[in-house]
């Protein structure tokens, strides 16, 4: 049975990381755009998301993913989602996000590549 | 509070837009225009103090974009007579309103504060200050344009997840495994489809919950019914009824109402698993079906391994038989065989019944009645034996009738006992017909050592003998008449006497498949004929 929406959240090297879990809907997606934002005040420009006990987001979870993508454009920033499920996956490439940003296999992988882009 | 108005109508004068208001396009919502639009006002005025109040209708209440709080009552503008947009000098000309009707009917309130020099009220101070309101309304309207662009695009590509959800959920659900239940996966893909709050699968039988599933979570909502804000779709399958529900449609508002399309969705997910479901429950059948036919091929095998391929030479006798089964295992047998002291014993029996049971039965009689020949033991005590063997052997519907003869070829005499068997025509030379019925109760009926009769006739040069199985007096034509009312056996077993065994089984076959013509045949046929030459 999905468990209600947690997370829980990591800064490695100014990057922050935000792991979750459970439903990805407007409680989820608030949870995600407010942690974000906490950190985003204090200057952090490269994220990670983390969803791999995420394995259903809805398109209200999906606005806040978008809105957080939009704010790091801005700011020249940069957002990685990691351990997509495949469904999770394909909804966020039909809805354009890998446009703007990235993806990779684990959390690991991500912070290889933002090192390299750096 | 005094007021003044001081102009209104169009701007006449033309303004260079300083720096800060050339980002206005960038701002992604009203607060964020309204700090740059306040920036680039300072930019442009000098030392002012600006606030800039904005309420959707004359209905609302006025907020402080600069601030995010709601504005001071005391210090807002009178009604403004329907104004585009109005500019007015407030008190001692220390500050300036200007209320201004957005394109979207929203109100804007700029009011402009300047405690030392006070604030420009020249008409030139004045277009100025329509102009910068003017240039806020420009700028917001392309806002709203580029957030209705944005919200369009959202809105298409979810309409296209939706579709592309749907289509991939139906394949999905096609390969799980079929232990797995596909209720899971289709509540979660039409919860988050739909944007629900929560969805529920409850499974009712005779009106009572024998299951529910939730997600997410569990169901916290009992007692909810179908309605604005709360969607179901439901079906029956095997006297189980599914009933999906959807609750409280997410916006980034709050609860909204569900829409038709999320009705559509919904629905055809709950069909999406009525259709596994149908699909798996004719699978499994398919398979069984497949194993059982693989089960009665191999138990046919075993049976036509049991009949007798080719029949024994028996000196001054001339035998002939035949067994046409069914379509399914029949629970026919017939055998002619000679036994070590000389004597050849004729056997035919029927198992009430078909399929795999009725051909081990009939497997185990054949086994036990070659064992208790070779034995010589008296036919009634074989029989009684029999009876006993097959009724512990068999359930409780399961019996086997059964002729068995011995014949003493060069005498012509034949013992024989019948088990509950159709009689067995003897035809003498003269026409006659001796049915041979002396015997008992069938094998397996009963186990109460009930006795055993035998029988003893003796078959002179001519006479003949014809041992057979129900199939062929019962046999049916297309329109359900039985053969023996339309063609007594006993008359045909008197009429027709060929040279040759194997003829008069030839002949009765085609008598009998004459009359059933195209009707599908329900037992199998079995026959012996045996004639002393």
């Amino acid at each position: 049975m999905e468990q209600p929406f947690t997370l829980t959240t990591e800064v490695r090297d100014a990057r922050l990381i935000i792991s979750t879990s459970g439903y990805v809907n407007n409680v989820g997606g608030e949870a995600i755009a407010n942690e974000f934002q906490k950190h985003y005040v204090s200057g952090v420009r490269e994220v990670i998301i983390n969803l791999a006990h995420s394995k259903v987001v809805n398109s209200v979870g999906m606005s806040f993913l978008i809105e957080i993508i939009e704010r790091l454009s801005e700011s020249g920033g940069r957002l990685i989602f990691t351990n997509l499920d495949p469904a999770v996956e394909k909804m966020l490439a039909i809805m354009g996000l890998f446009g703007y940003a990235g993806k990779e296999k684990t959390v690991e992988d991500a912070l290889s590549a933002l090192s390299t882009q750096s | 509070m005094t007021s003044e108005t001081i102009s209104t109508g169009q701007s006449r004068t033309a303004l260079l837009l300083p720096p800060a208001y050339r980002n206005l396009g960038k701002s992604t919502s009203l607060r964020e225009l309204a700090g740059r639009f306040e920036a680039g006002l300072r930019e442009l005025l000098g030392d002012v103090q600006v606030d800039l109040l904005h309420r959707p209708a004359v209905s609302h209440a006025w907020m402080n974009l600069i601030t995010g709080a709601p504005a001071d009552d005391g210090s807002l503008p009178d009604g403004w007579n329907g104004e585009a947009c109005a500019v007015r000098q407030v008190g001692d000309g220390q500050k300036m309103h200007a209320l201004h009707r957005l394109g979207d009917d929203s109100e804007l309130c700029l009011i402009m504060r300047r405690h030392v020099t006070g604030v420009d009220t020249s008409e030139s101070g004045i277009d100025s200050l329509r102009l910068a309101v003017t240039t806020f309304d420009s700028a917001y309207q392309a806002l709203l344009h580029r957030q209705h662009e944005k919200a369009l695009a959202f809105s298409l590509n979810q309409r296209l997840l939706q579709l592309n959800s749907l289509i991939e959920t139906g394949i999905e659900i096609a390969a799980l495994d079929s232990a797995v239940s596909p209720i899971h996966l289709a509540l979660e893909r039409a919860v988050a489809m739909t944007n629900a709050s929560q969805g529920v699968v409850s499974l009712y039988r005779d009106e009572n919950v024998i299951e529910r599933i939730a997600f997410p979570g569990e169901y916290r909502d009992e007692g909810r019914t179908p309605g604005e804000r709360c969607i179901s779709a439901e079906f029956t399958f095997h006297s189980v009824r599914y009933l999906f529900m959807l609750m409280d449609k997410e916006s980034r508002a709050g609860v909204t109402a569900f829409e038709g399309t999320d009705r559509l969705l919904l629905d055809a997910l709950s069909r999406q698993v009525h259709a596994s479901l149908e699909n798996r429950y004719l699978l499994r059948q398919s398979l069984e079906k497949q194993k059982m036919e693989q089960d009665i091929a191999v138990a046919a095998s075993i049976q036509q391994r049991i009949l007798p391929s080719v029949l024994p030479t028996i000196d001054g006798y001339d035998a002939a038989g035949i067994n046409i089964p069914s379509k399914s295992v029949g629970g026919d047998y017939y055998d002619c065989f000679l036994l070590q002291d000389g004597r050849v014993a004729l056997v035919v029996a029927d198992v009430a019944g078909k399929g795999i049971p009725a051909a081990l039965l009939v497997s185990s009689l054949q086994a036990y009645l070659t064992a208790y020949l070779e034995s010589a033991m008296p036919l009634v005590t074989m029989a009684a034996r029999l009876n006993s063997v097959i009724h512990r052997a068999s359930t409780d519907d399961k019996f086997i009738t059964a002729f068995i003869g011995l014949l003493e070829p060069q005498t012509g005499i034949l013992d024989y006992v019948n088990a509950g068997h159709n009689v067995v025509y003897c035809r003498r030379t003269d026409g006659t017909i001796v049915e041979l019925s002396e015997g008992g109760i069938p094998f397996g009926m009963l186990d109460l050592n009930l006795p055993y009769a035998s029988g003893r006739v003796t078959l002179d040069r001519g006479d003949r003998l014809l041992l057979y199985t129900d199939g062929i007096p019962e046999a049916h034509n297309p329109v359900q008449e039985l053969y023996e009312n339309h063609s007594p056996l006993q008359e045909f077993v008197a009429r027709v006497v060929p040279e040759k065994a194997e003829v008069f089984i030839r002949d009765l076959i085609a008598d009998v498949k004459q009359f059933t013509a195209d009707a599908p045949q329900a037992d199998d046929i079995t026959a012996l004929y045996l004639i002393r030459k």
